[in-house]
Parts: structure tokens; sequence; C-alpha cells
């Protein structure tokens, strides 16, 4: 069932670990000037695996990179894991996300001249950690790498494996919140389900949002946020593929006949 | 962070190895310089071998330059002996321990003065070192400080005076280079250095969503050149010595350096070499480490490793501020008439416009393409390459640098050798004006004796005869310095000669009179005027004050100061006598007959006399040309290596094209359209960074800002820069095809 609550979603939730408040953002300037996101408020609850979906250009994958303070809003507040990111130094907030953000991107998640193991342990080494061997290694098994693997470099790897190591290094410092940018994009449908599978079940407690458009995703999600021209269009619970796609299809017709 | 640094650059080494090509290049030249700057060269002891200890006068030249609080002490090595009384052979046989005496006259830069001998060989008694032997030399000598006592090695020193005149100029020649190399590597290792972490963004970008500080991912960059400068200074160390030796051995070849002279680097030049490396890698690591650390966190998702298409405000404010400084610099070498202070122009003049032409080059590139739209309608190939150049202005420009680079640098050496050699042609060309001239075949400058002189003077018909002899005249200009000049008899001077005289009269020169150059007597080096009083040093040391009673332009062919070879005569070094003798108005059968009763002597037009300038140029041309050559390998290396690395760097590019269906023949048009548009932008900008340079040095030369360049070498260097820009070019797009096959 699809339940409209917009006015809902707005209402702060204290707890929330990632919170976005009237979040815009603009690029370019005169005549080029184009609005990725234009007001959104949204909190993504603590333990909660939301999917956030639109088609291209719908400001999805702004919406992420301003949530977990890649990018800067041109307007509004974020606070991620209670801090409000525009208060906190470029030092600051570098802090935060090797400590307590993991991030799987699309692809080129990797430092290809890093080993596995190096590559795991990059937010850990950055934050000058200590570093045990036999910590990385369960990090791995979790997601199903051979301590074989550790030493491989990532072009010696599969698409899949690729993207298991990202996860084990996002999981590596026992974040917060996950951030996934189309973690699943450039795999084949059943090693992106692997994958997916394997987030939900090694993230049990984490808050993951995962930008998509891909609506077998949100088969294992919680929650669905559509966007629409840089907007929240509607947020739907326990989302199911078929509905999502329909949902999607209605969405993208609207862009075009828009852009028509 | 280092570790990973090393295991970055071990598993990956394309994005830096440009940079450890430009520093290795860096490291080689500069050991080359300077082993070349310190070679080491053998004196033979010739007859001085049997002697323990030689007494000289002593052999350098003592001025005190400037007055006053600013009063300075100076010395240089004087060309010719002093010579030392003869009677001083019987005092130095009094002193105890010496065994015997020999008064030594005849060596080469000898004195012919009577009553002096060039050297006293001293033997030592049996039992007495040569050092305690020189003690009680220098004890019993009166007013001992104006000797030169020698022992040991330094005996040969003595033998020639002129083999030290001779390496101290070859070692000069080494320490011309290097502010060229500095200047140079400085611009290569930023180029390469810059376009290596730039490569890079997108692993930064990476970097700093994983939550690397921006202090990080500096310091990484910064750790990476740091090792790279290293690397590369270590690398360089034996090419450099190699280098170095082969220089040492054509200056030998060329008369430069005297017989035997050796390089002998020393190990710690690698240690050197990577110093200078250092803050050149460090500071240009800086710039483009911050660039790095900046990198937004965001550019690790964007699909495109998109840049910045303005040109940022303060690049641009530095470049025009550049340009500034090369049109300011010109125009103070326009009012500043002085050749001292012209030269001194050329290079700030040539780092001001490589500046130029580096910050600008962006702007420039986008100019460039705008208004090359048109060429678009060439079909798609142009078209594609066009929007490549307008969309990633930076990347084209870092190519479009080491090519003005190339010309600039090459442009302004080999042309302002140009433009001295043919000004010393037409000026000497025109300065003769006597119908024939008299030389000798003797290697010696004053084969002709002072008697053949009066002969052809006492001629029927003759005009004007003069005797011309070359010579090293040491002068305060402010600095010690030592001047070609001549010493000339006979006359009415302004008969056989026509050296421009702009003020005064040099129908003759007496006793107390000298004339000077235009360019010699301005403000700012010697600061002389018609009337004034000067003195100078003759080749022993001798000092000659005398009134100037002309300046002249025509300072390239004769030299720049002329005095009576009356004065000369007796300190010179040399017999007395001249180089040529120049007749106007003689028969020229007669004065046949007058030549063929010496042997060896003959006569010729006029134009022997240029001919005979072109060969002593031909000489420090050598240098020149020396000189050009380790700036053209350098620039070539440069130039090669930068555009390889920015040609490898569009991979993605290359391989996106072939996906949609760009044949490979398409592919190779659209990288030559690149490539033609880098080489011509390059060229043209090197040309305009080079004519700055050159209007500068050739008026401290002759007087005049434009320089010659003759068509061929010009098309030469055009044609060469070209082709290997292209070529190297082509080549990595050849070399990239292949490696994706």
């Amino acid at each position: 069932m699809t339940r409209e609550q917009i006015e809902d979603a707005g209402r702060p939730d204290q707890a929330a670990p990632v919170q976005l408040a009237g979040v815009s953002k603009r690029f370019g300037r005169g005549r080029g000037r184009v609005t990725a996101l234009d007001g959104v408020t949204l909190s993504f609850p603590a333990g909660s695996f939301t999917a956030v979906l639109g088609a291209s250009g719908s400001g999805k994958s702004t919406l992420l990179q301003c949530a977990a303070g890649l990018e800067r809003p041109s307007s509004g507040t974020v606070r991620l894991c209670g801090a409000d990111l525009a208060r906190l130094s470029d030092r600051q907030q570098a802090r935060l996300r090797r400590q307590r953000i993991g991030f799987v991107f699309q692809e080129l998640n990797l430092v290809p001249e890093l080993t596995v193991g190096e590559n795991i342990a990059l937010p850990l080494r950055l934050g000058h950690r200590r570093v045990d061997r036999s910590g990385i290694e369960r990090a791995a098994a979790r997601v199903g790498l051979t301590p074989g693997q550790m030493r491989r470099l990532p072009s010696e790897l599969s698409g899949g494996q690729q993207q298991r190591t990202a996860i084990a290094r996002a999981l590596a410092v026992r974040p917060e919140v996950i951030f996934a940018d189309e973690p699943t994009g450039s795999l084949d449908p059943h090693t992106a389900q692997g994958v997916l599978r394997l987030l939900r079940r090694t993230a049990d407690g984490t808050t993951v949002v995962i930008v998509t458009h891909d609506p077998q995703v949100v088969r294992f999600c919680d929650r669905a946020v559509f966007l629409g021209a840089g907007r929240v269009d509607s947020i739907v619970d326990a989302p199911e593929p078929g509905q999502v796609a329909a949902r999607l299809h209605a969405l993208g017709e609207r862009a075009n006949g828009r852009d028509a | 962070m280092s570790g990973w640094v090393l295991a970055g650059m071990r598993r990956n080494p394309g994005p830096v190895i440009g940079t450890v090509v430009a520093a290795a290049t860096a490291a080689t030249l500069t050991v080359a310089a300077v082993s070349v700057g310190t070679s080491h060269s053998p004196a033979p002891l010739g007859r001085l071998t049997g002697a323990d200890v030689v007494v000289a006068g002593d052999t350098l030249l003592h001025v005190t330059v400037g007055r006053g609080a600013g009063a300075d002490p100076e010395s240089a090595p004087l060309p010719a002996y002093r010579g030392v009384p003869a009677g001083l052979a019987r005092e130095l046989a009094r002193v105890p321990g010496a065994a015997k005496t020999t008064r030594e006259t005849g060596f080469p830069g000898g004195t012919a003065r009577p009553g002096t001998v060039d050297l006293i060989a001293v033997t030592a008694d049996p039992g007495v070192s040569p050092g305690t032997l020189a003690h009680r030399i220098r004890d019993a000598l009166p007013g001992g400080a104006g000797y030169t006592i020698a022992t040991g090695a330094a005996r040969g020193g003595l033998a020639d005076p002129n083999l030290a005149i001779e390496r101290a100029n070859g070692q000069a020649l080494g320490g011309a280079v290097i502010p060229f190399l500095l200047m140079a590597a400085l611009f290569a290792l930023a180029a390469t250095t810059a376009l290596s972490v730039n490569l890079r963004q997108r692993r930064f970008a990476l970097l700093r969503a994983m939550g690397a500080t921006r202090g990080q991912v500096r310091r990484a960059v910064l750790a990476e050149q740091a090792m790279l400068a290293v690397a590369g200074g270590l690398a360089g160390y034996l090419p450099g010595a190699a280098l170095g030796a082969a220089g040492v051995r054509a200056l030998v070849a060329h008369g430069m350096l005297p017989p035997g002279s050796t390089a002998s680097p020393s190990p710690w030049l690698a240690l050197f070499a990577c110093a200078i490396n250092l803050p050149v890698c460090v500071l240009s690591g800086l710039v483009a480490a911050r660039r790095a650390a900046r990198t937004s966190p965001a550019q690790v998702v964007r699909e495109v490793n998109y840049e910045r298409r303005r040109a940022h405000p303060v690049r641009v404010l530095l470049g025009l501020v550049a340009v500034a400084s090369v049109v300011a610099l010109n125009v103070i070498s326009l009012h500043q008439s002085g050749p001292g202070v012209q030269a001194a122009l050329a290079l700030p003049l040539l780092l001001a416009g490589m500046a130029a032409c580096a910050l600008l080059s962006p702007v420039l590139v986008r100019a460039v393409a705008a208004a090359a739209r048109p060429l678009r309608a060439a079909g798609p190939t142009a078209r594609l390459a066009l929007a490549a150049i307008r969309a990633l202005p930076r990347r084209t420009a870092s190519a479009v640098v080491p090519v003005a680079m190339a010309v600039g640098m090459i442009g302004a050496v080999a042309f302002s050798n140009t433009s001295i050699a043919h000004a010393a042609d037409t000026q000497s060309a025109r300065a003769v004006t006597a119908g024939a001239v008299l030389t000798s075949s003797r290697p010696a400058g004053s084969g002709l004796e002072p008697a053949l002189l009066a002969r052809a003077g006492s001629l029927p018909g003759v005009r004007a005869v003069a005797g011309v002899s070359s010579l090293q005249i040491a002068v305060t200009d402010p600095d010690l310095e030592y001047l070609g000049g001549a010493a000339i008899s006979g006359g009415p001077l302004d008969r056989a000669l026509n050296l421009g005289v702009e003020s005064g009269h040099l129908n003759e020169l007496r006793n107390g009179q000298i004339a000077v150059s235009a360019i010699e007597a301005s403000s700012g080096v010697l600061g002389v005027h018609l009337g004034s009083r000067v003195t100078v040093y003759l080749p022993d040391g001798t000092p000659y004050t005398a009134t100037v009673s002309a300046i002249y332009a025509r300072s390239l062919a004769l030299g720049d100061v002329l005095i009576p070879a009356s004065v000369a005569a007796g300190h010179t070094g040399t017999p007395p006598g001249y180089g040529q003798i120049l007749v106007d108005g003689a028969h020229p059968a007669q004065l046949a007959a007058v030549a063929s009763a010496y042997p060896g002597v003959h006569v010729a037009g006029r134009q022997v006399y240029s001919a005979q300038v072109r060969q002593n140029n031909a000489q420090n041309g050598f240098g020149d040309l020396l000189i050009l050559g380790v700036i053209a390998a350098l620039a070539a290396v440069t130039m090669a290596n930068t555009l390889a690395v920015a040609t490898f760097e569009r991979r993605r590019h290359v391989r996106l094209l072939a996906q949609v269906g760009a044949t490979r023949r398409q592919l190779a048009g659209m990288f030559g359209w690149q490539a033609l548009f880098v080489t011509v932008v390059g060229i043209a900008a090197g040309v305009a960074v080079c004519a700055g340079a050159l209007a500068a040095i050739n008026r401290a030369v002759t007087g005049s800002p434009v320089p010659y360049v003759p068509a061929g070498p010009a098309a030469l260097i055009v044609a060469t820069v070209a082709a290997l820009a292209t070529g190297t070019i082509m080549a990595s797009l050849r070399a990239m095809s292949r490696s994706r096959a």
C-alpha cells in the first residue's frame, strides 16, 4: 500500500543519525544554473535500511552527497551522527567520515595500487588506528573473501568481489551509517542480489542509505524514498519491486513531459 | 601514509615516471655542468721538472674596485709574466740551502723586457726540503708579497700563465650553464609534477571520501615528490658524470680547457643534485598538492574528470604581471645602455617570458581554439579534436608549454649567437678600408715584425699603414674583467680603418691616449667621455693611465679598447710585432715583393680580416654551441616526456571513442589535429618568448633590437620541434592502441 506522508517525514526525529532540513543544492550560475535539490526535508531513522529512488537527474546522487558531507548544500542544514555538518571544519568532517561513516560506490571504489587487504584497512589507517590483520581478515570473511585474496590487487578480482571488498571496507570501521551510491549498478542481476543480501545481513543495526534506480533493490529495504525534480515525491514503507517499478515509471513519464 | 605512497609508485609507476625522468635529466645536467666547472687540469712542468722552488713575479693582478666604503679588492690571473729582475738570481743563490739558481726566459707569455727574466728556478741542497727552501726564500725576498713562489705541482701553474686563464674560462662555461639548467629544470619538473597529480584527481577524491584530511593528501603528495626528487637525483649521477667527462674532452679538443684536463665528479655531487631537485620538486609539488587536497570528495562519484574551464583569476593576474615585467624589462634595457646591464637582463627576460607563457597558456589555448572554429568544417576528426581542446584547455596547455619552452630557449641561445656572429662579420667587413692586409701563417698573434710595418709604409703610393695586434686588457667596468682589445701603430689610422668614430679622432693613437668603444664607454660600464682619464691594465699587470681620444661604434671588429703599440710593447708576453698589417694604396706587386722577404708572410685582400675575426668567434661559438646542445637536449626530453604523459592520460577518452565506433584512422586523425594545434600554438608562444629576450641581448651587443635570424637554422629548429612534438604524440597513441589490443 502506498501512503503519502511527506509531512510526516518532515517531522524532526531527534534520534535519527541522518537528518536533512530544507536542503537545496544548485550548480552553476546564470543561464546554466541547475537546481539538483529543492528544499528536501528527510530523516533516516537509526538502523533503517532505505532506498532512495528516482529517474536520472532527479537529484538522488546529490541527496546522498549532501547527506554524507561530500558536497556542501547551497541552503538548509544536514545533521549527521548528531553533528551539524555546516559547523564542522573540513578536518572534523574528514574525521567523521573515516570514523563513523562507510561508503560503497558504483565503481572505482578501490585504490587500484593497494591490495584488497590494504583497501579494507584504508579508513583505519587514515585515522591512525591500529590495524590488526586478523580483524581485517574477519571483516573480509564476513563478506566471503578468502585470506588468499587479501594480497590481490583490485584489478585481479571480479566486479562482485570488488563490491564485496568495498562493503568490507565500509564495515571495518563499524560505522553508524553506510551510504551506497548505485552499489550494484555495474553488476549482473544475480551477483547484485548476492551483494545486497550480504549488505543487509552484515549491516545489522547500521543505518543504510542506498541510492539506486533498480526496483529490485527495494526487496531488501524497509523503506523507499522517491525523488522527482529535486523534491521528495513520496515515501513507501515495506516497498515491493512491482509497485516501485510502476511508481518509477510514472515519475519518469512526468519528467519527460516536463522536458518536452 | 608514506608506505602506501611507495606501494602506489611500485605497483603503478605510470603517472610518476614523467617526474622521475624530468628529475633525472635535471640531475644529469647539473652533475655534468658542475664536473666541467670543477675539472682538474694538470699543468705540465716542462723544463721546470728539475727545479725544487720556482720564483716568479706575482701571477695575479690586484685591483681595488670602487671607492670609499664600497671599495673592494679584486684579483684576476695575468695572461703574461710580470718578469723578475735578472739580478734577483744572485740574491736567491745566497739563501741558505739553495744549491743552484737558473734564470728562465722564453716561456709562452714570457716577458721581453731587457734586464728581466720570466722566472728563476732554484734547486735545493741535499737534505733541504723544497718547502723549507721556499719559506727561506720568501723571508729573504724584499717585499715578498710581490712574488709567486711555487713548489711541487704548483710549479706547473707557472710554466704557462695562459693555462690558468684557459682553465678559468672553460670552468666558467660550466657555471654559465647552471642558471639555464635550473630554470629549465624548474619548468620541466613543475609541468610534469602538476600533470602527474592532476592525472590522479579521482584517486585523491576517493581518499578524501574515505576520510583523508586535506593535510594527509598534501603530505602524501609531498612525500612522493621528495622521494621522486631523490630517486631522480641519484639516477642522474652516472649519466651526468659521463656527460661531464665528454664535455671536458670536447672543450679540450677546442682549446677551451688545457690539454689533459679531466672531470673528477665527486660522489657528493649525487647529493648535490638531489639537493637541487628537492626544492624544485617539493615546491611544484606543493602547488599541485594544494590542488589535490582541495579535490572535492564528491568528484569520486562524478562520471567525468571535469576541469574548470575558466582560468583562475589569480593565475591570469600573475600571467599579466609576468607579461608586464617582460615589457618593463625591455623598456629598462632601452634606457640602460650598457652591455653588462642588458646581458644581465636576458635571463630574467627569458624567465619572465616563460612564466607568462606557462601561466597564460590555458587562456591562450582557449582563445586559439575559439579562433580556430572554422576548422571544424574540415571533418568530424577536426571537430572532435577542437571540442576536446576547448573542454580541457589546461591539459592542452600542459602540452603546449614544453613546446614553447623548447622553442624559446633554443631560439634565444641560437639566435643571440647568430646575431653576434653576424654583427661581428658586418662590422669587421666595414671596419677595414685598407686595400690589402699582410698576415702571417705563424700561429702566434704577433708574427709580423715591426720592421715590416716601416718597410710597407715607405712603399711608393702608400696612403696609410696600420699594425694591429690583439691583446687582453683588464679594466674595472666596474668589476675587474678582461676585454678583447688591440695595440695599434702606424697612421693615418682613419685611412686604413673605419671604426665608426662617434667622437674624437682616430687618425693616430699616441702614447697617453686610448680609444674606447661606445658600448664600453657608456655609463654603468666604464662610464667615460672624450677627454676622460682612465686606467687599464696590460697583460703583465702594468697599469696604463690615458686620456680617451676617441669613442667608436664598431666594437666587434678590433675589440673594445685600443692602445698604442708602443705602450703595449714588452708587456704582452709576446715578442714585439703585429698580427696584421693593413696597407692602403700600395702596388700589389711591390707589396708582395716586400712580404716575400719574410718567411710565412703573405698578402691578402681586406676580406681575410673578417675571416680571421670569424675564426676567433668560432672558438667562443663552440662554447655556446655546447650550451645550446645541452639546453636543446633538456628541452627535447622534457617536451617528449610531458607530451607522452599528456597523451597517455587520454586513454579512457580513446577507449570510449573506439567503443562508439571511431576507426583507428579517425583516432589518429583526431590526435593529428591536436598535435598540430599543440605544435603551432607552442611554437608561436615560444617565438614570442624568445623575441622578448633576443631584443635585449641583441641591443646589448650590437645596439639594434632586431636579431639576425638566418632562415636555415630557424626552419631547422621549428621543423625539429614540430617533428618531435607530433612524433611523440602519435607514438604514444600507437603504443596506447597496441596496449589496448
